[in-house]
């Protein structure tokens, strides 16, 4: 799942120029998360009349980064033809699809992170995608997403009272340690791990 | 007898701590060594330190080293992707300077430049192995270099004995550390148990250089307390910081103190006084090691 928040009204308002809006949410992790689900958009449509825009109308796609067809999307909602911009309550990749059919897109949301949903809990910052996926090492917690410095060989030192040095999150290195004690695998931490390879992420295409 | 070559005889070394200018006037900080010309064996020059942007170590270890100090310069993974902190040891080499202090660095969000790109494209360990390479006269990715380098590299501990912190001290040492310096000691008795935690790994304690802050009020212990990683001052050097009549001084005789009391147990004290070194050589020589 793809975590991403609400942009503040009044930034999404100040970028957008156009008068007639027509609005798209996204029937997956944007739903889910309650930041460009059904009700989501409503409360858009609303705040944008409120500030004197024309909603041409609204929808929101199974997902909006996977769209099979843009013309059924078209032909099943009419009134985006005659908009003069669309406003994207989804990711960055929602947002990325749509901009390759239409013209002027907005994004509604910031994309944060590539995380998760587990037990009623969202999971934020669970993977880096960094092209080569070393987390069984780690106890399945991995520390290029969850360590603010990304650190592969251990802590810092930095943490305070098992608290990150930058914010109050928990040292991922804390949680890695007493994962592999209890699995047994301590000796996971013995590994020397060489500096990632970042051509792994950047080429392939 | 330079730092390193005392380093590796086990002869007892005395480094202390200055900042670069935040400017381009080297004044100060050339004021602040001159405190401490004859009386240490080194001086180290923190690297953009807590993330506060300052002038690069490289120069002011050159200005100092044309003036005739010896340097560590700290390197930290923070600022630099590989290819930059390589350019940066080859050019510390050609100017002299050969003593390099290894670490992650503090994260951009801590200091004066908040939404800088924090880089750490290499961690401590690593760091220290890439060190490695180049003495041996390859670059990271394998290449020949068209002549080596001759760095003395050492790396920073907390006195931490648990389990996690040791592994990754021990990887630091696998991987080349000659030196290891401490955060600031205030417990005579822990530094004991954690330098007998890495004899235990094999690292000889006539390479550990132990830190020492002078403290300078009640109020300053408890800031150093709560916000700086690995620092413990115990309640009674705080409360005698607040019930001294010249605080100052009785932060220098607590400095004196644990310096006599730590030197049989490593193999140098590092002096990090926050703010300048004017006391520096009164604290040496009231520990009586100078």
């Amino acid at each position: 799942m793809i975590i991403s928040r609400q942009k503040k009204f009044r930034e999404i308002l100040r970028n957008l120029k156009e008068q007639n809006i027509f609005i798209i949410g996204c029937g997956k992790c944007a739903t889910r998360l309650h930041v460009g689900g059904e009700p989501e958009v409503l409360e858009m449509e609303k705040g944008l009349k409120r500030a004197g825009k024309t909603i041409a109308g609204w929808t929101v796609l199974s997902s909006a980064c996977s769209i099979p067809s843009w013309k059924e999307v078209l032909s099943q909602n009419p009134a985006i033809r005659e908009s003069d911009a669309l406003l994207v309550m989804s990711c960055g990749t929602g947002v990325a699809a749509i901009s390759r059919f239409a013209d002027i897109v907005y994004p509604a949301l910031d994309t944060e992170s590539l995380g998760g949903f587990s037990s009623d809990e969202i999971m934020e910052e669970q993977c880096n995608m960094c092209g080569e996926c070393t987390v069984w090492m780690y106890g399945g917690i991995c520390p290029i997403a969850q360590c603010a410095k990304g650190l592969l060989n251990g802590p810092c030192g930095g943490a305070v009272e098992g608290k990150c040095e930058l914010d109050e999150r928990p040292c991922a290195w804390d949680a890695i340690y007493e994962k592999l004690k209890k699995l047994g695998k301590l000796e996971y931490l013995e590994i020397i791990h060489e500096p990632r390879n970042h051509a792994k992420k950047l080429r392939g295409k | 007898m330079g730092f390193s070559e005392k380093i590796r005889s086990g002869k007892f070394v005395i480094t202390a701590e200055i900042s670069p200018p935040k400017g381009t006037d080297t004044e100060m900080m050339l004021k602040d060594a001159s405190f401490i010309k004859d009386v240490v064996d080194a001086v180290n020059i923190t690297d953009n330190q807590r993330a506060v942007m300052r002038m690069s170590p490289l120069v002011a270890c050159c200005i100092l080293g044309q003036e005739g100090y010896e340097t560590i310069m700290h390197l930290t993974c923070r600022d630099r992707n590989r290819l930059a902190l390589q350019s940066e040891l080859l050019g510390a080499c050609a100017l002299g300077i050969n003593n390099i202090l290894v670490m992650s660095g503090d994260h951009p969000a801590k200091g004066d430049h908040e939404g800088a790109k924090p880089v750490y494209d290499m961690d401590s360990v690593q760091l220290l192995g890439l060190i490695q390479k180049l003495n041996r006269g390859y670059d990271f990715s394998g290449n020949r270099l068209e002549s080596r380098t001759d760095l003395c590299a050492g790396a920073v501990a907390n006195m931490e004995t648990n389990e996690l912190a040791l592994i990754k001290l021990k990887k630091k040492i696998k991987m080349g550390a000659r030196f290891i310096q401490t955060q600031a000691v205030f417990d005579a008795g822990s530094f004991s148990m954690f330098v007998a935690e890495i004899s235990d790994i094999g690292f000889r304690r006539s390479r550990i250089i132990a830190g020492i802050i002078p403290l300078k009020s009640e109020k300053s212990a408890r800031f150093l307390n709560k916000n700086i990683a690995g620092i413990k001052i115990p309640e009674d050097i705080i409360h005698k910081m607040q019930t001294a009549r010249n605080p100052k001084v009785a932060g220098m005789e607590i400095a004196a103190g644990l310096i006599e009391e730590l030197r049989d147990m490593c193999g140098g004290i590092h002096i990090m006084p926050i703010g300048n070194h004017e006391n520096t050589k009164a604290i040496l020589e009231m520990a009586g090691i100078i």
